[in-house]
């Protein structure tokens, strides 16, 4: 599948900005299952200088800075992705992946390569995932038990809080606390990610966030509107002797070719689509709007 | 020597309880103290507590002060040097200089493998969470390449004296260490108020560790190494070691700065200075790790500079220490140390450190937790004292609560020895007592090895039985001397000759926000000043009043009153609505006027605002400037504790603020360079006494009076405007509203008349550096032009010029008011010219998600 995607952020300011600084996170990864054909990033006003590296968790971060007095800010990035899920390596064809269980899973852990150090790190607290709560670790243990499959206690925590968490963006924000999430059991996406990742690194194995979008379909006979996908976010779990399985609580299922990845990171945090800083009085307003949809053309 | 009945040691012998550095358990004297002592006892107490006084009077009059944060004292604390340094032979000190280079570079290995290839973790000498879990561990550092040898520049180890009678190390410092300045500070005080106590002992100098740290400035340059341009970035003065930055500023010679003076362009740095901008090659910050670069990150940083991370990747900045270096801040890294340095230099380490347990690993973490009432616990990433559990302290409850976090997160956790350290000797109440004490020492790197210093600073326990010592509490410090056999040479280069200093003596070159200060300060006194006068005059008139109940009399000081609220701009007063309450009770207002700080246009407001200037400018002022300042102060706190507002005590204490506010502009003109950023002081101080000369006049002179009011008016006017006695010397004549408009608005040659002021602000406008060529005016030169050309042009005769009626000079007053204006377009245009601080660097709104 073939997937044109379009990523407009803007940025409306009270006053005028003098300068700004920013950072974004929006190249689609380019990995086994899913290519990159092609990418633009077309900031306006033109950037007085723009680059492109790799950051410590291996996505793809472009650094722009604009010099000159604006007052509208707008940042699209446009590629095309092609997506093979059946080239990824399938958990369900795993039957040593499938059957690991948690004890097991903690042991093979502690051998010192250089795979176990990279992905322990996404056992440790991060920035908005620290000092998980009591609730939290006993949402957890209903899923994780020493003899049970890994696989299928992460499987089972998905579907747990897909069927107990409601949607509602109007609840949390970035700066929403996990544990206030966990009370109220509402959130978006991000957060649903983050509860998950919580629950698995509570229990000893590591966790990460996955950042991306996903294909969202019209209401039967409509027409799917411009512009009506939004990012999203899913979570990861590393599981020894298989590798890293994708988990999207949010939709209750096992992302495949509908899902395209941006990056990882411990959460949100590592990942922000875009950020930066402004040198202005005013306030500003931000405008985002992600189109997703198979490319008819080719 | 032998133990005597010595007074001043009386109590000493049975104070001593654990390991002391003068006498060991047999009661015997370590001989390196001997000449100490005998010195010690020869002063006798009575002048050793004089010289203690001496030293507390000298340390508060240079202003040497340590900022605690939320301290109910509020700012500036002073430093505490107690008389009796700390001392330790060059035949023991050789030894330990060794371990501080071992450690120093060993630790920047550490800091190099962190930040590199990581083979510590990979080779499974360091447990990754020690630094994965470690906030100071910054991703965003990750395989930065820096040109120096050396990654970790500055090291500091706090020492002190084990049972076993050997130094040990406390803690590393590594971002931003203090300590250096307050060092330098100490032996200067102690030289300066007590020579004697040198006597007949070979104390080694600092003079060469301050010529290795200014050379490393130098070296560290990415470029430019002929003439680097380096600044010192200090938080401001509300962080607790400010004076220290100023200190280092003024000896190092290089320019003091906060983040929101640079700015990155071009992955390059730039110091906004009142030409433009200038590149800066090297930055010894002050400023932690992550408040560096609000864009990467601690995005509420007001502190840092936003993309400087990005280029310190590109290898065209320097930082000192390297932006990540606070990951060996790491008690997690001390049960490691040895192996460490085995791995590294197969060799053990030279200083020993506290025993410690880190709670990662299973059987050390069972230890602890089996022995936790006997062990001091620490999370490996945070060593201020309120994160140090003394576990033996702890009532059950909160053992139990420790416990549980070692539990969820034993790789944060380490557990160490409690340890009881030496004490040496401090003299408290006429009397030598014993004190636990720490050298905080303080390494530069070179380009093969590490330039140690020789001594450093010492601090001491502020309580007898004080566990901890730490500055952030205050505390009491000492000087520290590393003694030799051989004799020293005694110069002491307080003020060296700097050979790679670079010349920054040019206004071009003035940080932009400095000069913004000196701006501020030069307006904020004028207005002190130009207020105060006023208020004393009208306290004088209420004063004559008391004894004088003529009608006109009341009538003049209507007027007077009237004035006070239009020249403070403090409506509705004796003004607006409400007025005849206000004046029913005049006093109460103009106590108010006086006193009240919140109240903008108070005099009290003028010198708060003042104040908040003059101490982000310290690095300018001279003790003279100090001394004068802080008696204002004290003055000011005196009056406000005795609550007598009186006419009387008002007039006094303007009396004596005034007195002093004069004495300190005069030090501020023969302290500080016109290059140095006097320029803006004098542009600022100059518009803001001709912009309240306008709205003295204004209120006092387009009223026409019957002319008995009209002279009382008018030596009201001119005693506020301390011109009578010139008056009197220029006109020998009856007062006249026309002499009076001619000596205080039209004189050319009298300093206190508009013509000579606006005169004035025009030539220090024109020496300010202008980007336009010669026959474009800049934008603050066409306003003071302008206001300038008005003024020449008007005559005598049309100021005086009355209505039909008669009442008044309307003619006067509309001139006044275009020059106020103009005025005011000058300082606003100046301020948008050279400061551009306008901007406030804000966060984008950052909340992409949704689905």
């Amino acid at each position: 599948m073939i997937y044109k995607l379009s990523h407009n952020t803007s940025y409306n300011y009270e006053s005028d900005v003098t300068f700004c600084h920013n950072i974004a996170i929006l190249k689609p990864k380019s990995m086994m299952g899913q290519s990159v054909l092609e990418y633009k990033l077309e900031v306006s006003p033109l950037p007085t200088e723009i680059s492109e590296k790799i950051d410590f968790f291996g996505n793809t971060i472009t650094r722009f800075s604009i010099q000159k007095s604006h007052k509208e800010l707008s940042v699209k990035a446009t590629s095309k992705i092609l997506r093979n899920f059946s080239l990824q390596p399938d958990i369900f064809n795993s039957i040593e992946g499938k059957s690991i269980t948690l004890e097991s899973a903690i042991e093979a852990l502690e051998i010192i390569s250089p795979e176990i150090l990279e992905v322990k790190q996404f056992l440790l607290d991060s920035i908005l995932i620290s000092k998980i709560t009591e609730d939290i670790r006993a949402y957890a243990k209903v899923s994780y038990k020493a003899n049970r499959s890994v696989f299928e206690a992460s499987f089972e925590l998905m579907q747990r809080i897909y069927t107990d968490f409601k949607f509602d963006s109007k609840f949390s924000n970035v700066a929403t606390p996990l544990s206030e999430v966990m009370k109220a059991k509402k959130g978006v996406c991000q957060d649903f990610a983050q509860i998950a990742i919580a629950c698995v690194r509570s229990v000893g194995l590591p966790a990460r966030y996955v950042s991306g979008y996903i294909e969202t379909m019209p209401p039967p006979g409509k027409e799917k509107l411009i512009g009506s996908d939004a990012s999203h976010a899913w979570f990861s779990v590393y599981i020894p002797k298989f590798g890293w399985v994708d988990f999207d609580p949010t939709n209750n299922q096992i992302p495949k070719d509908q899902h395209i990845t941006v990056s990882y990171g411990r959460d949100y945090y590592d990942v922000a689509p875009l950020k930066g800083v402004i040198y202005s009085n005013g306030e500003n307003r931000m405008k985002v709007s992600v189109d997703i949809r198979p490319d008819t053309e080719s | 020597m032998t133990v005597n009945t010595n007074i001043l040691f009386q109590n000493y012998f049975s104070d001593v309880k654990n390991y002391d550095e003068v006498i060991n358990s047999n009661m015997i004297i370590n001989s390196n103290w001997e000449n100490l002592l005998d010195n010690l006892t020869n002063i006798g107490i009575d002048q050793l507590k004089l010289k203690q006084n001496e030293i507390n009077w000298l340390m508060a009059e240079n202003g040497v002060t340590y900022n605690v944060y939320n301290d109910p004292k509020g700012l500036n604390r002073p430093w505490n040097l107690n008389i009796v340094p700390f001392l330790i032979h060059e035949n023991e000190w050789s030894n330990i200089k060794k371990g501080i280079e071992q450690r120093a570079e060993l630790l920047n290995l550490v800091l190099k493998d962190i930040y590199g290839k990581r083979e510590l973790i990979s080779k499974g000498i360091v447990p990754h969470e020690v630094i994965f879990a470690h906030q100071g561990f910054l991703r965003q550092c990750d395989q930065i390449q820096y040109k120096t040898s050396k990654h970790l520049l500055i090291y500091s180890a706090d020492l002190a004296r084990g049972p076993d009678g050997r130094m040990w190390v406390v803690n590393d410092r590594t971002q931003a260490p203090s300590g250096m300045g307050y060092a330098l500070e100490n032996r200067y005080s102690i030289s300066r108020v007590i020579p004697d106590i040198f006597k007949n002992i070979n104390v080694k100098q600092a003079a060469g560790y301050f010529y290795d740290f200014n050379q490393m400035l130098v070296e560290s340059a990415p470029q430019n190494q002929h003439d680097p341009n380096i600044i010192i970035l200090t938080p401001g003065p509300h962080n607790e070691t400010y004076f220290e930055h100023a200190y280092l500023s003024t000896y190092l010679g290089y320019p003091l700065v906060h983040g929101n003076d640079l700015v990155v362009r071009n992955k390059k740095v730039y110091i906004k200075s009142l030409k433009g901008l200038k590149q800066v090659d090297v930055i010894l910050r002050r400023v932690d790790d992550a408040y560096m670069d609000p864009l990467e990150l601690r995005e509420d940083s007001y502190l840092g500079v936003v993309g400087l991370l990005d280029a310190v990747r590109e290898q065209n900045v320097t930082v000192v220490n390297p932006i990540g270096s606070g990951i060996l801040e790491n008690s997690g890294l001390i049960p490691f140390m040895n192996h460490i340095c085995r791995y590294f230099f197969n060799e053990d380490l030279i200083l020993p450190q506290i025993a410690s347990w880190w709670c990662g690993q299973e059987k050390e973490r069972n230890f602890v937790l089996n022995n936790l009432t006997q062990l001091v616990v620490k999370r490996i990433d945070r060593s201020n004292r309120e994160s140090i559990y003394f576990c033996e302290f702890l009532t059950h409850s909160q053992l139990e609560e420790l416990k549980k976090d070692i539990q969820s997160y034993p790789y944060s956790y380490v557990a160490q020895e409690k340890i009881s350290f030496s004490t040496a000797p401090d003299f408290i109440n006429g009397q030598l007592e014993p004190r636990k004490v720490t050298c905080r020492t303080f390494a530069i790197a070179k380009q093969n090895s590490y330039s140690v210093m020789p001594g450093g600073l010492v601090r001491v326990a502020p309580e007898r039985e004080d566990l901890y010592v730490s500055n952030q509490r205050g505390g009491i410090s000492k000087d520290f001397w590393i003694i030799s056999d051989e004799e020293q040479t005694n110069i002491q280069n307080y003020t060296w000759d700097n050979s790679h200093r670079i010349s920054i003596a040019d206004i071009n070159d003035l940080p932009s926000q400095t000069a913004e200060n000196l701006f501020w300060s030069g307006r904020y006194l004028g207005r002190s000043l130009v207020t105060a006068r006023f208020l004393r005059m009208a306290l004088n008139r209420m004063s004559e009043l008391q004894f004088n109940e003529q009608q006109n009399t009341s009538d003049n000081l209507q007027y007077i009153y009237q004035a006070l609220t239009n020249i403070t701009s403090t409506f509705p007063g004796f003004v607006g609505k409400g007025k005849e309450l206000t004046l029913n009770n005049p006093l109460k207002e103009i106590c108010s006027l006086i006193l009240e700080e919140k109240r903008f246009g108070t005099f009290a407001q003028a010198l708060n605002s003042f104040n908040n200037s003059y101490y982000s400018l310290r690095n300018l002022w001279s003790k003279d400037m100090w001394r004068v300042f802080d008696s204002i102060q004290k003055t000011w706190l005196k009056f406000k504790e005795e609550n007598n507002y009186s006419i009387a005590e008002l007039i006094k204490l303007l009396d004596k603020i005034i007195t002093r506010l004069i004495a300190f502009m005069g030090l501020i003109e023969e302290s500080i360079l016109v290059e140095q950023g006097l320029l803006l002081y004098f542009i600022g101080l100059q518009t803001e006494q001709a912009m309240m000369n306008i709205e003295k006049c204004r209120a006092l002179l387009v009223f026409n009076h019957e002319e008995h009011l009209q002279y009382q008016i008018l030596e009201s006017l001119l005693t506020s405007h301390e011109s009578l006695n010139i008056y009197r010397y220029s006109y020998r004549s009856y007062l006249s509203v026309e002499n009076v408009i001619k000596l205080i608005l039209l004189d050319e040659k009298f300093p206190k008349s508009l013509t000579y002021q606006l005169n004035r602000i025009q030539k220090d406008i024109d020496n300010l550096p202008h980007s336009n060529t010669q026959d474009n005016l800049s934008e603050p030169q066409q306003y003071i032009y302008k206001a300038h050309k008005i003024i020449s042009e008007t005559t005598i005769n049309s100021l005086l010029e009355l209505n039909p009626d008669g009442s008044l000079r309307q003619n006067l007053d509309d001139v006044l008011s275009i020059l106020s204006d103009l005025l005011h377009e000058t300082s606003l245009s100046i301020s948008n010219t050279y400061f551009n601080h306008s901007h406030q660097q804000t966060q984008l709104v950052n909340q992409d998600f949704s689905s």
